[in-house]
């Protein structure tokens, strides 16, 4: 019986993994780039940051590059009593890099674009 | 329990059958993978991908130059922004390779992590002799010191192509200005001198990523 069990548990397992495979094979589209800066600058930032829900690995030496599919997407950290704060949006064009700079002294953290848009929609986003 | 989830798999889609068959298939193979890699599989595999990376260089680099010619005999800026259009593409792609959430880097980090869990675990390994266990710890430090030289490597080479792929973007949007007043002589002009940075850029890039040295190589 806990033979059976744990081998459709395996099974289930194994199932999700080839699921996850498919999903990640599939051809990914248009993608750009977002670096995202921090300040001040540390060998190993621990601030908690999130592209969209997403939470990425912590930034060495105050930099990182990460490919992104082409969109708009919404950077978060850590706010007040545990709950997710937007810092900025970031529009993301194909083939092009999106530069934001995050000052993580503050609380929650503060974003700041390279540029911004020049229109109403992007005037409040980080574009490239 | 048993019971319920027959009952789950009895009404299940013929695709998720054909995908749990899929997916024993695959545990085979990951298996059998695993069995014959070694226990050093995850520096190999990025040694190799390292490799392949640096192999698809010279490649992009004789685009790149075979592009700032064909920028160079041009006077159709429409064809010459078509070539820079074409250029970052190309960069983008392998810039992909080797983004913080690029297949290279994150098999440069599982590298690494491997190596932490197999220090680790060697200095508390007891089935040794002491000599036969530092000479493991010691290729494993050597290890350690080639992967985080050839991740600090691929920094470098990361902020190369970040910069070229600014460079490209950057003079792009100011050619695309330039058009929309008529300046086209200023755009050519700006056009040319976007070549010899593309080949600076080129040049230092196949030297970075030519110079770098794969873990165990």
């Amino acid at each position: 019986m806990g033979v059976m069990t744990a081998r459709v548990f395996g099974l289930l397992a194994s199932a999700v993994v080839v699921v996850t495979a498919i999903v990640a094979c599939r051809p990914s589209g248009d993608a750009g780039y977002v670096e995202i800066k921090t300040v001040p600058l540390a060998p190993l930032t621990q601030t908690a940051l999130y592209l969209d829900s997403t939470k990425l690995a912590p930034i060495k030496k105050g930099d990182t590059i990460l490919r992104q599919p082409v969109g708009t997407l919404e950077l978060q950290g850590d706010g007040f009593a545990g709950t997710l704060t937007q810092l900025c949006k970031i529009v993301v064009k194909k083939d092009r890099i999106t530069t934001v700079t995050v000052s993580v002294l503050e609380r929650p953290p503060r974003c700041q674009c390279r540029f911004t848009g020049a229109d109403a929609a992007t005037a409040h986003a980080c574009v490239s | 329990m048993l019971r319920s989830l027959q009952v789950v798999f009895a009404r299940l889609p013929f695709a998720t059958a054909a995908l749990v068959a899929a997916a024993l298939a695959l545990s085979g193979s990951f298996a059998r993978a695993q069995d014959s890699s070694g226990a050093a599989s995850p520096v190999d595999e990025f040694s190799q991908q390292l490799e392949d990376f640096q192999k698809s260089v010279p490649d992009l680099n004789k685009k790149i130059q075979e592009s700032a010619t064909t920028i160079d005999a041009t006077t159709d800026v429409a064809k010459a922004r078509a070539e820079i259009d074409r250029l970052r593409d190309e960069v983008s792609t392998l810039l992909g390779a080797v983004a913080d959430n690029g297949p290279v880097s994150q098999l440069g980090v599982k590298a690494l992590d491997h190596i932490h869990q197999k220090l680790k675990a060697l200095s508390a390994d007891t089935r040794f002799k002491p000599e036969e266990r530092q000479y493991l710890i010691g290729q494993w430090q050597q290890l350690e010191t080639q992967t985080v030289a050839a991740d600090k490597e691929l920094d470098d080479a990361r902020a190369q192509f970040v910069s070229l792929l600014q460079t490209l973007q950057q003079n792009e949007d100011f050619i695309g200005e330039l058009l929309e007043i008529r300046q086209a002589e200023r755009a050519l002009e700006v056009i040319r001198s976007l070549t010899q940075n593309i080949r600076d850029a080129s040049n230092q890039l196949n030297k970075l990523i030519g110079g770098i040295k794969p873990p165990g190589a």
